[in-house]
């Protein structure tokens, strides 16, 4: 199940329940999450992040809304069997896509280039 | 609406007091009470507990007045403190003696949870008696809870225990009051924030609605209380 | 949750906090009575009488100790354990009460026992108490001095202690209090006056009656020619103080329930 470790709560980066919500989607992205995984009850999770359970009843009422995740009465909260996770992974991807070229960008580097740079970090980036 | 403050104002001989102070707390509301020392934090929480009398204005909890729903009000105080003889077992039977809302059960789970040591507070450390102090008082089935600074002075194992219990025991039809100054360990927690300046309300809003406009509650105390 | 399992939690917090202070006192009867076995003189009359001087001065320093060990709010309030006990269910006058009723039975307790210590020194002075004039000596005397001057002076002592810590936080919280204190004496002696001026109006009660019947010792013939060997007890003081300790322990536990911390 979801691990303390997996969470990430910044005080300064917007309202945590959109953040809770994030952090939910960038699991499932990743595959720290699957589909059909139980999540942590509200008041579970609440103590184990150390906020109010009623942040994390809007942030899965939220998820719910998007269709991420769904409420079985009595069973608890699950990832849904049908979550867009590609579409998820897709748009992390495109983020941290944006991020780059945005640098790229800033720094004036032709893309040819960059692309280059990158393939080098991919490279050294995997492991053996 | 569990607790209200109409027009308060608690004058004082020394430092702290409360100006003008019109808050309301209905049910189901975690909220921060936070200021520098002498803002009146003390004060606004001692004067629903029905430890102190308003000068002026009107308090009142549950519909009456706090010193006499003092059997529905949990209050945990900064300075209130044990019997240097008392154990938790001690603990135990005074507060099942006393209290009707007392949950004995309940309260071995969180000296358990806590780690409090089976020892006389005299031979405890400050950490350790705030935990039971913590115990006592989250042991208590209530709808409002009153807790003037339950982190001070203890050590930050300690601290994020008693976090975590707090969070654990709230149920959504309690109101928990707790003021602090540790603002940045315990924001999460709040619903709604209170700041209290030199007696005065500085500001009364949603956490949630002060971060989406970019601002983490420690930022906000910063810059109102500045 | 009923008044009485709540009263016997405060009797049981009160046992907690003072028995050092019961059991100290209690235990130093031992001492007393070790200082009068020490009193030995040839002439019983003048044995007898430091014996009773020194039973007086026990007397004295336990009605003493009864006071400092019920006046312990001070410490209380400075330590905040008085904050505690201000939000707790049980009304003022149920924590008024249990503070009393304990220091009330450790009274009593140390009374009958000096009541007891002092029929033995009259019995080592060679007279013979009846059983009547035994029971009464171990008794009644002592539940009389105890209601008539250690239950008033309790209770007073309750007051003054309630008073200080109520009003300790708007400023000079000591000046009443000083009030009580330099007010008592004249207190305690216009009532002792009053007192007696109504006294023995309603029938008294007769102690020691069998007394001069039991005497079987020459030496003592001389001593008690004349003395009819029956002291009249007044009644009046009695109600009087009891009523007055009930009257003081109401005002204590009025403000105590009234005031803040």
């Amino acid at each position: 199940m979801t691990e303390e470790k997996h969470w990430e709560l910044d005080m300064n980066a917007g309202p945590i329940f959109v953040q809770i919500g994030d952090n939910v989607r960038q699991m499932l992205a990743r595959g720290d999450l699957k589909q059909g995984d139980k999540l942590p009850s509200a008041r579970e999770l609440a103590a184990m992040l150390g906020v109010n359970p009623n942040t994390v009843v809007h942030a899965y009422g939220e998820l719910e809304r998007m269709e991420v995740i769904e409420t079985k009465r009595g069973r608890g909260t699950f990832v849904r069997t049908d979550a867009p996770v590609t579409q998820m992974r897709r748009e992390l991807l495109r983020n941290a896509a944006c991020g780059f070229a945005e640098e790229v960008r800033r720094l004036g580097v032709d893309p040819r280039e960059a692309l280059g740079v990158l393939e080098e970090v991919w490279d050294v980036g995997q492991p053996d | 609406m569990l607790a209200s403050l109409t027009n308060v104002t608690k004058r004082y001989v020394r430092t702290e007091g409360l100006r003008d102070i019109t808050l309301e707390f209905p049910a189901g509301e975690v909220v921060g009470v936070l200021g520098l020392n002498g803002s009146g934090k003390s004060t606004l929480l001692k004067v629903l507990a029905g430890l102190l009398f308003p000068s002026e204005g009107t308090a009142t909890v549950f519909g009456g007045a706090p010193r006499r729903n003092r059997a529905r009000v949990v209050y945990l105080g900064e300075t209130d403190a044990l019997w240097t003889w008392m154990t938790p077992q001690d603990a135990l039977r005074f507060m099942t003696g006393l209290y009707a809302d007392f949950d004995a059960a309940r309260f071995q789970e969180l000296l358990d949870n806590l780690e409090v040591p089976q020892r006389k507070t005299k031979a405890m450390s400050k950490g350790e008696r705030g935990r039971l102090r913590l115990a006592m008082a989250l042991a208590r089935d209530a709808r409002l809870y009153l807790l003037d600074e339950p982190l001070a002075g203890i050590d930050l194992l300690s601290r994020e225990k008693i976090l975590t219990s707090i969070v654990k025991e709230w149920h959504t039809d309690e109101t928990i009051l707790l003021s602090t100054h540790e603002v940045a360990e315990a924001e999460a927690l709040f619903e709604r924030v209170v700041f209290l300046r030199q007696g005065y309300l500085a500001l009364d809003k949603r956490a949630e609605e002060l971060r989406s406009e970019g601002r983490s509650v420690v930022d906000t105390f910063r810059e109102v209380l500045s | 949750m009923s008044s009485l399992s709540r009263f016997r939690t405060l009797l049981w917090l009160e046992a907690r906090r003072s028995w050092v202070w019961a059991v100290g006192l209690i235990g130093s009867l031992l001492f007393w009575a070790w200082g009068m076995n020490q009193v030995r003189f040839v002439d019983p009359g003048e044995q007898l009488g430091v014996r009773a001087v020194i039973l007086l001065v026990a007397c004295g320093i336990g009605a003493m100790i009864l006071c400092l060990m019920i006046g312990r709010i001070r410490s209380e309030t400075r330590h905040g354990q008085y904050q505690v006990l201000l939000l707790t269910p049980p009304s003022g006058y149920l924590h008024t009460l249990a503070r009393f009723s304990f220091a009330g039975v450790v009274a009593i307790v140390y009374y009958i026992i000096i009541g007891g210590l002092a029929w033995w020194a009259i019995a080592q002075a060679g007279l013979r108490l009846d059983a009547g004039s035994a029971a009464q000596l171990m008794l009644v005397c002592p539940l009389y001095g105890v209601v008539l001057g250690i239950l008033p002076a309790l209770a007073w002592t309750l007051l003054l202690m309630v008073f200080i810590s109520s009003y300790r936080i708007s400023g000079p919280g000591w000046v009443p209090g000083t009030v009580m204190i330099l007010a008592t004496p004249f207190l305690v002696s216009w009532i002792a006056e009053g007192i007696w001026r109504i006294s023995y109006r309603l029938p008294s009660w007769r102690l020691f009656a069998g007394l001069r019947a039991a005497i079987d010792t020459a030496a003592w013939e001389a001593e008690l020619e004349g003395f009819e060997g029956v002291f009249a007890l007044p009644q009046e003081p009695l109600w009087v103080m009891l009523a007055l300790s009930i009257v003081v322990l109401v005002v204590a536990g009025r403000i105590w329930q009234e005031v803040e911390a």
